[in-house]
């Protein structure tokens, strides 16, 4: 399966030029340009492991090209990346835009777990297969 | 403001006693008060005013002010008990409308005090309560109103807001993505759950009860909650993103909306839905329930156009957009432009900034009167719904934005592949055209080619273009703005 | 890099026969930023000829590269020699706008630094400090003031050493992504050079900024006090030549910023010694630094030490 996170997930996986401009993007709207990294992707993970601080004050995407390299050496294909776009703006003060960056090789998915529950209901919960093995174990191919 | 030069000019002092009884004009009385300032707490009201033939604009526009405050058609000596100057809605302002001969907007001002805190549904009653079955009038519209941020801060506001729906869904920076099951009625819950389940895997981030889906023979609403939220947990686990059906609670009384609401929220689900004909205090409570259950609310706006479509009479939608903001709902459903229900352009636009926006400057243009101050209410999504397609994603970007929900209903559903195709081909073409976008293309020019480029490498948003490529729905719009930009001379 | 009109039909047609540098030059807005540098800075012709050669090297690439001749990104890294004051911040300033304005970085901005903004007070520290900056200054300019101080030849395990190989390999890898500028003593970066070959053979223009000749000086002067709405009488003008002559034989005496320096405590008296007089002030008056207000100066004193 292919986790679809982030807003551009359904296109093929982004070149290094496609990151680049879309870096740019978030550099030029004046926003904070995050870089985050984990191995369990449960929809529900909202906090991914940072990649040092947001960078607020960098001008081209160049810099964050660097941090990117230097985050897929240390954690490359058994992770996912993500890139985010922080406004600090009043009103806002979130996430403006988030991407997949990196992720591992193979993508075995979720389990969806059912209870049963009085009447006809389910308790769901979702469980990564992966997520069997311990943090930093998992997506070893 | 050089659009509104042409004011009319006031009328002599009252003859006799304001207090003696009889009948007597009402803008003797009191509600025409050509110079009177608006303070910054009134509320203001703009009506579009069509007097009957031989009764003076003026004479009309204040018998307005007085029918929607505090004058009946006979002179009280009670009043006299009241500190009624203050509480008498003062017509200040009465312009005739451009291009639209014997049709006036009048300008009304209100006393804070006329109001209770933080309730429409008074709010209605005041200033659409009696007043547009007047006899003097042809017609009537509620236009636009301005409120004070002291009125603003005693409502809730929306009871999420974009941003806090955003991170609760983890979903940024680009619009989200639904779906209306179709057929709206007769599906069993069984089969209702499919359709959800296929378009969420293929790729939406919500479906959608239609209005009248509530619970009916062919299925009861605890069936359809059921098999709507094992779809939806079952396209969680398929795409590792969260995903949400709104579950339509639109029923007879409030207890049973309550016991719905309870059993959504109870099943998990993220989103629950109501219809604007359940009426503004049954909105408000499901407002302050959805805080308090850290639920997103989602309106849909049945039954509008009954009175926000003709422009001669009624309330015009952006009146209906600000009382919903107020009301605290976080989605609403506010037009597509190039889709098959009515919506101009500038119209449009003035309702997305309303929903959107935590400052909206006067634009006559987009038809919004006044400036408003929103005070830090949440934002409020809206919706675009009803007769749109993939092959139009760049025009609805460049004109709607991305904090919005575009609703491809037919445009998921009615794809040649299956419904799993079309919600894959709407959010290929969605991201794509936001990629584009960002990476500094001018989308609105080079759309069909990026969307082409895009369905290369995907098969279905191949087909969709395709299958819908001469579809657009061209009519002239009835409900516009009033004001085109012209220049204007040096004041 | 956009395309102007010259620029070929991408291989269809042939390239045509004739090519308007000068026009390029316009187009660019290189041109005006080459006159903004003669009209601001006083004397400097070798460095300004320099600039322009430098352009016009720039220039003559950028074209070809559009005609599809065989070129690499060229090497833009600077050496700015001379002594303090001459000028060469202010320079860099301009040669960023210039490296935009053709193109050859994004943004064009300028990040200046010194040693401690590169390199840290323990281990692990320089290397975060190094890229933090180097991230500030992609697509732009990182001017590296007094840059022989990364390097302490008495002491192997400074950590200077980390800056400076991180800044060699970014020099290197990264060339279309950032343009750096070392400045400082021209022998002391000869020094420098020599012990650090890297940096040598990384550096592909070097531009020595000279003194300041008295005259120089003088109409510098001038014109950071027409700058600001003042101008020397005649005594003042004087006062101020003897002042130049002075001050130049004095320790620590950095050309223009001394100059700088010494016409702010001009202003300064200026505007006391109308406090300390009686009666009404002209508005030629306010405009006038005067001879006593350049004599006052502690240079003219027989044991000179200026702060
Ligand atoms: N040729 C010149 N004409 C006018 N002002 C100058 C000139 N050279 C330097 N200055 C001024 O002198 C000051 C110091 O110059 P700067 O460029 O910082 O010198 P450096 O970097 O060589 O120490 C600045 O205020 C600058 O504006
Ligand atoms: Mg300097």
């Amino acid at each position: 399966m292919r986790i679809t996170q982030g807003c551009f997930s359904f296109l093929p996986d982004l070149t290094d030029d496609q990151i680049r401009s879309q870096a740019q993007y978030i550099i030029d709207k004046g926003w904070a340009v995050n870089l985050e990294y984990t191995d369990d992707p449960h929809p529900r993970n909202t906090y991914w492991e940072m990649w040092d601080l947001p960078m607020f004050d960098v001008k081209d995407a160049a810099a964050v090209m660097i941090e990117l390299d230097a985050c897929r050496k240390a954690h490359g294909d058994r992770f996912y990346i993500r890139l985010s776009g922080f406004d600090a703006s009043h009103g806002w003060e979130s996430v403006r835009i988030s991407f997949i960056v990196g992720r591992p090789k193979t993508e075995p998915g979720f389990r969806l777990l059912r209870q049963e529950g009085p009447g006809r209901r389910q308790i769901y919960a979702t469980q990564a297969y992966a997520a069997d093995r311990p943090e930093g174990d998992r997506y070893k191919s | 403001m050089s659009l509104f030069d042409k004011r009319l000019t006031p009328t002599e002092a009252p003859k006799r006693g304001r207090y003696s009884a009889g009948v007597m004009e009402y803008r003797d009385m009191g509600y025409w008060q050509p110079d009177y300032e608006p303070k910054d707490t009134d509320i203001i009201a703009v009506f579009r005013v069509t007097p009957q033939d031989g009764v003076d604009p003026v004479e009309a526009s204040a018998a307005v002010a007085g029918e929607s405050s505090t004058a009946t058609w006979t002179v009280v000596w009670t009043d006299r008990l009241t500190a009624c100057d203050k509480y008498r809605a003062k017509c200040y302002r009465v312009d005739p409308v451009p291009n639209a001969p014997g049709v006036y907007f009048a300008f009304i001002a209100y006393e804070l005090d006329l109001f209770e805190p933080g309730s429409i549904a008074n709010l209605a009653a005041s200033i659409i309560g009696n007043v547009f079955g007047f006899k003097p009038l042809k017609a009537l519209r509620l236009e636009d109103m301005r409120f004070p941020v002291a009125y603003v801060k005693t409502f809730q506001g929306p009871a999420t807001g974009i941003v806090v729906e955003r991170e609760r869904l983890d979903k940024f920076g680009r619009p989200l993505l639904g779906a209306t099951v179709k057929p709206k009625l007769g599906l069993s819950g069984r089969n209702y759950g499919r359709v959800v389940y296929e378009a969420l895997k293929g790729g939406l981030d919500f479906t959608k009860d239609d209005e009248n889906i509530n619970s009916q023979p062919f299925m009861h609403w605890r069936d359809r909650f059921l098999y709507c939220m094992e779809a939806v947990n079952k396209a969680q686990a398929a795409t590792g993103e969260v995903k949400g059906s709104y579950l339509n609670i639109t029923a007879a009384t409030m207890e049973d909306m309550y016991e719905r609401a309870e059993f959504a929220k109870e099943l998990g689900s993220v989103i629950v839905m109501i219809d604007l004909v359940i009426g503004y205090t049954a909105i408000q409570s499901m407002a302050k329930w959805a805080r308090r259950n850290d639920m997103i609310l989602h309106l849909h706006r049945a039954g509008h156009s009954t009175y926000t479509r003709q422009k001669n009479h009624g309330v015009s939608f952006r009146v209906i957009a600000k009382w919903m903001r107020l009301a605290g709902v976080d989605h609403i459903h506010a037009g597509t432009v190039v889709g098959k229900l009515e919506g101009d352009p500038n119209a449009t636009r003035g309702y997305y900034d309303i929903c959107r926006e935590d400052y909206n400057p006067q634009n006559l243009e987009h038809g919004l009167f006044f400036d408003q101050h929103w005070a830090s209410l949440n934002k409020l999504m809206p919706v675009a719904s009803g007769g749109i397609h993939a092959g139009q994603m760049h025009q609805l970007i460049d004109l709607l934005g991305e904090d919005v929900v575009l609703q491809f209903g037919g445009g998921t559903i009615g794809h040649p592949m299956g419904i799993a195709a079309g919600a894959t081909a709407n959010r290929v073409a969605l991201e794509a055209m936001i990629f584009a976008r960002n990476a500094g293309r001018d989308i609105l020019q080079e759309g069909p080619q990026i969307l082409e480029d895009a369905a290369k490498a995907c098969t279905p948003l191949k087909q969709a273009l395709d299958t819908w490529k001469d579809v657009s729905f061209n009519y002239a719009s009835t409900d516009t703005p009033d004001f085109v930009p012209t220049v204007t001379p040096a004041e | 890099m956009e395309g102007s009109e010259i620029s070929m039909e991408s291989g269809s047609s042939a390239p045509p026969e004739t090519i308007d540098l000068r026009r390029e030059l316009a187009e660019t807005h290189v041109q005006d930023v080459l006159d903004q540098l003669d009209r601001e800075l006083v004397g400097l012709a070798p460095v300004k000829k320099r600039i322009r050669q430098i352009a016009a090297l720039l220039i003559v690439d950028r074209v070809r590269r559009r005609m599809g001749l065989e070129s690499e990104t060229p090497t833009l890294h600077m050496s700015f020699t001379g002594n303090p004051g001459t000028g060469k911040t202010t320079v860099a300033l301009r040669m960023a706008q210039i490296l935009h304005k053709l193109g050859y970085i994004r943004k064009g901005h300028l990040v200046s630094v010194t040693r401690d903004d590169l390199v840290g007070q323990y281990i692990g520290h320089t290397a975060p400090k190094t890229k933090e900056i180097l991230k500030k200054a992609m697509g732009g300019v990182l001017f590296i003031d007094e840059a022989y101080y990364l390097y302490r030849q008495e002491n192997e395990r400074d950590y200077g050493q980390e800056a400076i190989e991180i800044l060699l390999q970014v020099m290197e890898n990264q060339r279309e992504d950032l343009v750096v500028i070392l400045a400082g003593y021209a022998e002391r970066m000869d020094q420098f050079f020599r012990s650090n070959p890297g940096f040598r053979s990384r550096i592909a223009h070097h531009i020595d900024f000279p003194d300041y000749t008295d005259p120089e000086l003088m109409q510098i002067a001038k014109s950071m006090l027409a700058a600001q709405s003042y101008k020397f009488s005649e005594a003042g003008e004087a006062a101020f030549e003897s002042y130049i002559a002075a001050r130049r034989k004095q320790p620590l005496f950095s050309n223009a910023r001394s100059i700088r320096n010494a016409l702010d405590r001009a202003r300064l008296r200026h505007a006391n010694r109308y406090f300390e007089q009686d009666g009404p002030v002209s508005l030629d008056d306010l405009m006038t630094i005067d001879a006593p207000d350049v004599l006052a100066s502690r240079v003219f004193d027989s044991h000179p030490s200026e702060k």
